[in-house]
């Protein structure tokens, strides 16, 4: 069977590595600076360390701002790929934060009236970031066992809502801000010494389902969480995501790995596109684990229990 | 195939579906306006605004031709502050298309942009957060990816989205959107036209204004009882009015736009000014409307004319708050200082009392804090220990509602109970467990001059000397403020092991003596991770909670 490709947008966080390792191209989206000047989105820390980028960041929250790769841009990249017959899954980063699907989505219907006879399927990830690229290497991973590319895209559908994010987000003013928090408003301020624990929804939206009282506590808070939700962990891949946050994102895979052993456990940066939405600082597992339950009350629950045991 | 052009027929049905998408949710946005500015009913507004614009135009198949008619109409039946401002940018849009009898790319990306400029201008003083920013944005924002081979309605999609993360910061603009919750309601009204357009180019065409359900229309009028001879008269009147100016002998002819705002803008305030030739628009919020009735006969005579006590709009608004659905669970707290009582309202806290130097909150206070609030369930953090019998009180005299002390002691207990806190969440019991374990454990230290000589245990100090307590008990005595908040820090048995400070700035304390403490604390305790709050509390310098 031929293989097909698989299109992810910039938004997946996967470094140049991965996408080679997994064979799996991204289509980057574009992003503003401070100087009202675009360039397209990065994977690479070129222009910026990450540390320089960060701490500008830091200093001019609105300055920057990111947009997805327009209709004609997914267009554009489409036809690429399917004008020889080859067939394409493109994956997005959630609906809910950003209108990439819809963008893809249009882009496809005026691809398919050129090529009527093209295959394209288009999945809502509803995810961001490593959580996003992490299901982008499952589906690769679905590929190279034989899967057909309709398998795969059902089988993202069936499953992406167990893919899970646990961690924290100790600076919401900049998810608040930008609009890609459930309840945005109740968030604003700082939050010094407490570490609010971040789950995605139904819908791919990041939602608080508990607080911490500092990182000892947040720690054991998710390590137990983890617990709980992920399943067999030790054959899977496991990403913790850092936007500034390095040293509490080694010690979070260390006790990871002390008590999980994940096949494989990686610390990925999370690059501009989905670092000047969420902001300096998030720290976050992501793995596959039970389906998160529609108003997250199971995951709250979980939250208050090990918190009641602290 | 994308759709790169569009004629003045098509856009005129691209309107009618904006303004059927607008009338579907005009209640909503009308329920966005924000208390208390009680300035009308914006989704309203921006409706007969539109609806005024498409009965008058004439249909025609040259776009810059109907977009000429429409925005003559649009300017004349503008109502309301957001209805003016909506003219105004299709009055630029028309201006900018005058020419074009077809619609590209280019044409729509520039009017968009003279659409945006327009209404700017017709603004006295632009405030952002409002429609005027969410227009600038969405189209500023995406204007480097339009080309000429994109597709209308794709540049539409892009604007739409564009528009709507704008909309999502208005409440970082502005401050009084953000204390309501809510997001601005004609900046709203307005992506909701759009987006009615953009559906009409897409096929799905809303069913006609007139086969719609009754819309829910200009409410049939104000309670009048809600305005009698006790009510208070703050509000004054919104007032607005086309203006025609005439040639006529006995009116003055040396009519000039700017001299007349400028008398306008000592007698009222939020107004918009709009000239169209010899007619007037005007939109004003005053105590005075004889005056200004006067002044403008001056020059003309009145085509229309609207004044309403907006006093009786407030008081309507205040009667359908209460009628609002309770929240589960509110938060009063008590703090001291400016910055105090910012960070605990951004925190969440539903009312904040200040209870002053002394911090001597009285059962009545809280008693009426607590009736005044829409919710089941109160919980109270008194922030200091000497408040907490009056809260303590004060929730054994309420019946009818379930009220929570939560015995912080101190600002620093207060601060991480609140910030423990989940607002949004819907779980009573979780929330309030969440306020008690974020005060549990959290060693407070306050520094301060002490006004008196005092001993305790083995410690002593002078009038004048600085002190810091420990949970409220003498622990540091010194001559230098910033030792002692180190000692007293040192003094703290596992401070090794503690991992956050939060530090709460004075009333009065210079900036300049954070900046010092911050790089002396860093030095001396490098694991501890600080913050500094501009707390604003009268009697201690600083206040510091550490965990």
């Amino acid at each position: 069977m031929k293989k097909f490709v698989i299109l992810a947008d910039g938004t997946c966080d996967l470094s140049e590595a991965f996408q080679t390792q997994y064979d799996v191209r991204v289509l980057p989206g574009h992003i503003t600076l401070p100087d009202k000047t675009e360039i397209p989105a990065f994977l690479k820390w070129e222009i910026y360390t990450k540390d320089g980028f960060y701490a500008d960041l830091k200093k001019d929250p609105n300055g920057f701002t990111t947009a997805p790769p327009n209709t004609a841009e997914f267009a554009n990249a489409m036809e690429e790929i399917v004008r020889d017959g080859t067939e394409l899954l493109v994956m997005t980063i959630s609906g809910g934060i950003s209108g990439a699907y819809q963008f893809a989505y249009t882009a496809r219907k005026q691809v398919l009236e050129k090529y009527p006879a093209a295959k394209i399927c288009c999945v809502d990830s509803l995810r961001f970031g490593p959580g996003f690229g992490l299901m982008a290497i499952w589906a690769a991973k679905l590929r190279d066992e034989g899967k057909s590319m309709e398998e795969v895209a059902a089988w993202l559908e069936e499953n992406k809502n167990r893919f899970h994010q646990a961690g924290w987000l100790d600076d919401l003013s900049f998810v608040a801000k930008k609009g890609r928090l459930t309840n945005a408003k109740a968030f604003f301020g700082t939050l010094a010494g407490v570490k609010p624990i971040g789950e995605f929804d139904y819908n791919g939206l990041t939602t608080v389902i508990g607080k911490a009282k500092g990182a000892k506590q947040a720690y054991e808070v998710l390590l137990s969480y983890i617990e709980q939700t992920g399943e067999k962990l030790s054959e899977q891949i496991v990403f913790i995501a850092q936007t500034n946050r390095l040293p509490q994102a080694e010690k979070f895979r260390d006790l990871i790995r002390e008590r999980f052993h994940p096949k494989e456990i990686y610390i990925n940066d999370v690059f501009p596109s989905c670092g000047i939405n969420i902001g300096p600082g998030l720290m976050a597992a992501y793995y596959m684990g039970k389906p998160i339950s529609r108003d997250l009350s199971e995951e709250k629950a979980i939250i208050e229990q090990a918190l009641s045991k602290g | 195939m994308a759709i790169k052009r569009i004629n003045g027929v098509q856009l005129e049905q691209m309107l009618r579906n904006g303004l059927a998408n607008l009338r579907l949710q005009e209640a909503e946005i009308n329920q966005l306006n924000v208390f208390p500015v009680p300035d009308g009913d914006t989704g309203t507004n921006l409706r007969m605004t539109l609806e005024h614009g498409l009965q008058s135009a004439r249909s025609s198949t040259n776009a810059g031709e109907y977009l000429n008619s429409l925005s003559a109409g649009m300017l004349l039946g503008a109502r309301g502050n957001s209805g003016v401002i909506l003219s105004q940018f299709f009055y630029g849009f028309a201006q900018e298309l005058a020419k074009d009898s077809l619609i590209g790319p280019g044409e729509l990306r520039s009017g968009l942009i003279r659409g945006y400029r327009t209404a700017y201008e017709a603004v006295i003083r632009p405030v952002e957060g409002t429609v005027l920013t969410v227009a600038r944005e969405g189209i500023e924002h995406i204007r480097g990816q339009i080309t000429r081979s994109s597709g209308i309605d794709v540049i539409l999609s892009m604007y739409i989205a564009e528009m709507h993360k704008s909309l999502a910061q208005t409440p970082e603009l502005l401050a009084v959107l953000k204390e309501s919750g809510v997001v601005d309601s004609g900046a709203a009204g307005f992506i909701l036209i759009f987006e009615g357009m953009l559906k009409q180019l897409r096929g799905e065409q809303l069913e006609s204004a007139e086969a719609l359900p009754a819309a829910p229309a200009a409410p049939e009028g104000p309670d009048l009882s809600l305005f009698d001879e006790n009510s208070a008269f703050v509000d004054g009147y919104c007032m607005e009015f086309i203006l025609q100016l005439m040639n006529q002998k006995g009116y003055d002819r040396r009519f000039r736009l700017q001299d007349y705002i400028r008398a306008l803008e000592r007698l009222g305030e939020s107004i918009v000014c709009v000239q169209n030739e010899k007619r007037v628009k005007v939109h004003i919020h005053t105590k005075k409307p004889a005056i200004i009735i006067q002044y403008s006969q001056k020059y003309g005579e009145f085509l229309t004319f609207k004044l309403e006590n907006m006093q009786l709009q407030h008081n309507e608004r205040d009667r359908s708050l209460r009628t609002e659905k309770p929240k589960p669970l509110a938060v009063v707290a008590v703090v001291n200082g400016f910055g105090m009582r910012k960070l605990f309202e951004s925190l969440g806290a539903d009312f904040v009392i200040d209870g002053g130097a002394t911090m001597n909150t009285s059962s009545q206070e809280f008693v009426e804090a607590i009736e005044g609030l829409n919710a089941d369930a109160v919980a109270i953090l008194p922030n200091h220990k000497n408040v907490i019998p009056a809260a303590e009180q004060a929730a054994s005299l309420i019946s009818g509602k379930r009220v929570a002390v939560i015995p912080t002691k101190s600002f620093a207990e207060g601060y991480f109970s609140i910030a423990m806190d989940i607002p949004d969440s819907t779980d009573t019991e979780n929330r309030l467990n969440q306020l008690r374990r974020g005060r549990e454990d959290v060693i407070t230290l306050s520094e301060t001059t002490a006004s008196r000589d005092f001993s305790w245990h083995e410690l002593t100090c002078r009038k004048g000397e600085e002190i810091a307590l420990r949970n409220g008990e003498l622990c540091c005595v010194g001559t230098d403020w910033r030792s002692v908040v180190v000692d007293a820090l040192a003094l703290i048995e596992d401070i090794d092991d503690k991992e956050t400070c939060v530090v709460f700035r004075g009333l009065n304390v210079p900036e300049a003596d954070e900046e010092a403490l911050a790089e002396t604390l860093a030095e001396r305790f490098p694991l501890l991770e600080l913050s500094f709050v501009d707390g604003g509390q009268e009697i201690y310098h600083w206040v510091l909670g550490v965990l």
